[in-house]
């Protein structure tokens, strides 16, 4: 199978209403996809992923930009001709047809000869793992199955790139676990240019080479998922990756030191005196009798060899606890700390933090990005 | 496959625009075919004397050439279709509401209630529906004279000849059923548990709910009633001033002294007895288009 | 509680339609029976011979054999039949395509949807009368466009009386007996009387497959004739299947647009009955009530028809059992 790269030039699409109300969906995309990668594209309900898919994959125009498939602009190519298999959120099999009838149907119509083609789907059906299901119908099948079968339907054709849009989320949660490990095998194995779109960003990160992350239509950064998650290049990066999620903070630069309220979290070179928001991760807090970030305890749980302590938020106002609607609950009431299962903290302790500076971000408040 | 340049934007365009143009010709021939009879209709209803027996036919007549008289001599005229109208009107308002009324009573039970063989009942009432209406005709029209309605026929007859026996429909039980099967056990749990009683329950939830369900059944019935013809035909025959539009319109004879069918007068009538249905549907064409669509679905 | 039976309620609620259903529908069916198995039965006087299997020398279905013998009958069997299986398909496949046409626009999609749909509406006697004048020898549309347009001499006697020539071959005679120009001309009518439920139908079946279905089947570079016979007649076949059954059975029953375009004598001037179908069989022998044994013919002719429909229904739900996806 031949791989290629794709790469998408100021990739925009405006969706325009009957009542010429205009929905900016995507907006000035430029990325490359290496050949041969399965890249996750990563970004909350509504920001543009199955839109620069349904674009990528020819069943949408796009309103400008271009698209290549190596060097061949494929902008204005129909579907049918860009040699993509696609995977749809609900699968879209066709329910008369068996499972067999259904991955056949893209060799069909292209006139394979039967034995190719027949040989064909039993390898790419076992390949999936669902080579003993071939007579029966879509209904007959779990959902993990069905998804397998989706699959199988778009590699059977031997498509040059695979895009699939949430192909887990109509699973439940042991089989999601199970099948991302399926995808990223098959993958592998065949070495097909991938675009894995999903909300979900433990799912991206675990199963991608690369991830992008989108927000309203923008591309907000792109790169290997530790990189991302390490480096976060703005607050909503940062916000949307990790879990449990990062710590919000609002704090302040001063003569070098990062404050939060009186306490010292850290330190920075060279940056004038200014408000910032910080971010610090769950996982970046030390307890130490020698700092001055003393915090009470709430709550703690302990799973495995984790225990996470819920922390009262020094900086929390008094109304601010009280408002629900505030989007980062952390940042209102209380935040996540965590620490080795070997600590024994009980709920009202009064314990004093480090910070590690590498698990440490700063924001402009207004902004949301990188200090 | 990549090696292809894809420079064709434009014939694909150029064939889509062509496949576009087909498709609405057509269409448009279609909805010319289905106009047709309406359009030669009201025009054939314009001509004149002269025109209407000139060959070939004119296809277009200005409106200074209208024959608008026409009309007045179908209204009066010799058939009575000021009395056939209302007739209808009354016999349609009649088993109208009969209809609805029944119905309503007989899905709710259907629906709602828990009684023995129920199921078994409603399988019978679904098994009868395949039934044609001629195995009933024969019958309904001994008992009907049997009941003293149909010789020496008063107008109160019949009204009762024309309006009991359909007074009900298993068809429209069964749609209203399904309607009524919507609507959440929580409502009537939580309409229980205040207090109310079934038939409460009934107006006051269920049947505001249904409304459009009931609204389609109304004009369908209605609209039934109006395109009667069989029935009022043979109930009717030996008191024709109780005949309903149908069959005054085929019953009557436009000839002139020469023995020609007058069919400018003729097409008047037609179109006296069409308009109130067209009016009908132009007005409440959402009701009636979602009572089909969703009799099909249920098959 | 809820669960508890209300047998006593619910036979309240249902006892103004089980009422009328019990006179005006089941009685009749099991009347229809006992009028067809009396011998000589004589409506004007009320009085009856006893039954057909309790009369000596006389055959059970000595009603059905009369009816069965009875050259309008055959007549009547045959025109019936032409109208069900030539009307039917006909109207269904128009109403098919036009439909997916119909869905396949976006502009004016509703004005289209509006006309389509006005011939369900309207009074089959007012517009059957309106295909009579457009087909009319002299005075008729038809002919003048087969005149003007493609340049015949004289047009078509399309409403005229029928003569068979029975001189002429078998075939040649029975198209003049049965298939001839009124037939055709009815069938026109009834084509486009049926079209409008059809296509609602269809049209509401098409709006409510996944649109996905059709990207998928895009990706996969399938023709679209193919996208037609793969994806949206299977999953359109209910519809089908329920339009088709529910057609038939219309198709039985067929009267009231033949006395539309012809009148109550059932044909052309002249040439009474040549139209005739069961159905109108069963309201001329409804109108000889004075003959003796006049309703139990009607009446077996009714059951003749009852149990052709229900033969036809049966093996049209036996095929789509087959072939349906549901
Ligand atoms: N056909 C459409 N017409 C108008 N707006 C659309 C259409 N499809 C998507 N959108 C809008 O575009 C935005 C992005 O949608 P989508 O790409 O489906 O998001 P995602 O897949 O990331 O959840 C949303 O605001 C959505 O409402
Ligand atoms: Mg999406």
């Amino acid at each position: 199978m031949e791989t290629i790269e794709i790469r998408l030039e100021n990739l925009t699409k405006v969706f325009q209403a009957k009542n010429k109300e205009e929905t900016l969906a995507v907006s000035d995309l430029d990325i490359t996809i290496p050949a041969g990668k399965l890249i996750g594209l990563l970004g909350p309900s509504g920001c543009g992923k199955s839109t620069t898919l349904y674009m990528i994959s020819g069943l949408l125009k796009p309103t400008s930009g271009k698209i290549f498939f190596g060097d061949s602009d494929v902008t204005s190519v129909p579907p049918e001709d860009r040699g993509i298999g696609l995977v749809f959120q609900n699968y879209a099999l066709y329910p008369h047809m068996t499972v067999r009838q259904n991955i056949i149907f893209p060799l069909e119509n292209i006139k394979m000869e039967k034995k190719e083609a027949e040989r064909r789907v039993q390898y790419y059906a076992d390949l999936v793992g669902i080579g003993h299901l071939l007579n029966r119908k879509p209904v007959q099948l779990s959902g993990g199955q069905q998804q397998r079968v989706a699959i199988a339907r778009a590699l059977v054709k031997e498509p040059r790139v695979l895009l699939l849009d949430e192909p887990l989320s109509n699973l439940d949660a042991r089989l999601r676990l199970q099948t991302r490990e399926e995808i990223k095998r098959i993958q592998r194995e065949t070495g097909i240019t991938t675009i894995f779109v999903t909300h979900d960003q433990e799912e991206a990160m675990s199963i991608s080479d690369e991830i992008i992350l989108m927000k309203e239509g923008v591309q907000q950064q792109k790169g290997a998922p530790q990189d991302v998650y390490d480096s976060p290049g703005n607050m909503f990066v940062a916000k949307f990756l990790g879990s449990p999620p990062i710590n919000i903070f609002d704090g302040e630069i001063k003569d070098g030191k990062i404050m939060i309220g009186n306490a010292n979290v850290g330190r920075v070179e060279k940056k004038k005196n200014q408000p910032v928001v910080v971010g610090i991760r769950p996982e970046g807090f030390k307890l130490s009798e020698r700092s001055s970030f003393q915090v009470k305890v709430e709550f703690v749980e302990t799973i495995g060899r984790d225990t996470t302590l819920i922390i009262q938020n020094p900086k929390a106002s008094k109304d601010q606890a009280n408002d629900i609607e505030n989007e980062d609950m952390n940042r209102a009431n209380t935040f996540r700390a965590i620490v080795d299962a070997d600590e024994k903290i009980k709920p009202g302790d009064s314990i004093k933090l480090n910070v590690k500076p590498h698990k440490t971000f700063l924001f402009n408040p207004e902004t949301g990005e990188l200090v | 496959m990549s090696e292809i340049l894809y420079d064709n934007e434009a014939k694909i365009r150029r064939k889509q625009m062509i496949t576009k143009g087909i498709l609405y010709s057509l269409l448009t021939a279609f909805a010319i075919f289905i106009v047709i009879p309406f359009y030669w209709m009201i025009l054939t209803s314009l001509k004149d004397a002269e025109e209407v027996f000139s060959a070939p036919p004119s296809l277009w007549l200005r409106p200074s050439e209208w024959e608008i008289q026409n009309y007045w001599l179908i209204i009066r005229g010799e058939v009575p279709y000021g009395r056939f109208m209302l007739n209808t009107v009354v016999v349609s308002a009649i088993s109208t509401v009969g209809t609805v009324l029944t119905t309503i009573l007989a899905a709710f039970a259907f629906a709602r209630l828990n009684f023995r063989g129920r199921d078994a009942f409603f399988m019978v009432l679904i098994a009868t529906m395949m039934i044609p209406g001629e195995m009933f005709v024969i019958t309904n029209f001994l008992t009907v004279s049997w009941f003293g309605w149909v010789a020496e026929q008063t107008y109160f007859d019949a009204i009762l000849a024309m309006t009991l026996p359909f007074m009900t429909s298993i068809f429209y039980i069964f749609f209203l059923r399904q309607t009524f099967k919507t609507i959440p056990n929580e409502l009537y749990y939580a309409a229980k548990v205040d207090g109310t009683s079934d038939f409460m329950y009934l107006w006051k939830i269920m049947v505001p709910i249904a409304k459009p369900t009931i609204i389609t059944i109304t004009i369908l019935n209605a609209m039934g009633t109006w395109n009667a013809f069989i029935w009022p035909q043979l109930v009717t025959q030996f008191n024709e001033s109780n005949r309903l539009v149908s069959n005054g319109l085929r019953g009557a004879a436009y000839v002139d002294e020469a023995g020609r069918v007058l069919y400018n007068e003729q097409m008047a009538a037609a179109f006296v007895v069409t308009l109130p249905l067209l009016i009908v549907f132009l007005l409440l064409k959402k009701y009636i288009m979602r009572g089909v669509s969703r009799s099909g679905i249920k098959g | 509680m809820l669960e508890e039976k209300h047998h006593f309620k619910a036979w309240l609620y249902l006892s103004p339609a089980l009422a009328l259903l019990l006179v005006f529908t089941f009685y009749p069916i099991f009347n229809a029976f006992y009028l067809a198995f009396l011998y000589n039965f004589d409506y004007m006087q009320r009085t009856a011979e006893g039954m057909t299997f309790t009369t000596e020398g006389i055959n059970l279905f000595h009603n059905f054999r009369r009816t069965l013998q009875d050259d309008l009958f055959i007549r009547a069997l045959i025109n019936t039949l032409i109208i069900v299986f030539v009307s039917v398909p006909v109207s269904v496949i128009i109403s098919l395509l036009l439909s997916v046409w119909l869905n396949s626009i976006k502009r004016f999609q509703g004005f289209f949807q509006t006309i389509f749909f006005l011939p369900y509406v309207t009074n089959a006697i007012a517009i059957g009368m309106a295909f009579a004048v457009i087909f009319h020898r002299e005075y008729g549309l038809i002919n003048m466009i087969l005149t003007s347009v493609f340049g015949m001499e004289e047009g078509l006697n399309w409403l005229g009386r029928v003569s068979v020539d029975e001189s002429t071959p078998a075939i040649r005679a029975w198209f003049q007996r049965y298939l001839n120009l009124p037939m055709l001309s009815l069938m026109v009518f009834i084509t486009w009387s049926g079209l409008a439920f059809k296509i609602m139908v269809f049209l509401s079946g098409l709006q409510s497959i996944d649109k996905q279905y059709y990207d998928a089947a895009r990706v996969d570079a399938t023709p679209k004739s193919r996208v037609f016979r793969r994806i949206t007649i299977p999953l359109l076949s209910p519809m089908i299947a329920y339009i088709t059954i529910t057609s038939f059975i219309g198709a039985f029953k067929e009267y009231t647009a033949i006395v539309g375009m012809f009148g109550i004598d059932l044909g052309p001037h002249g040439d009474a009955n040549r139209l005739i179908t069961i159905v109108g069989l069963v309201y001329k022998s409804l109108n000889e009530m004075d003959s003796v044994g006049a309703m139990s013919r009607a009446a077996s002719a009714a059951i003749i028809l009852f149990m052709m429909t229900l033969v036809l229904t049966l093996f049209n739900m036996y095929v789509s059992k087959k072939r349906v996806h549901y």
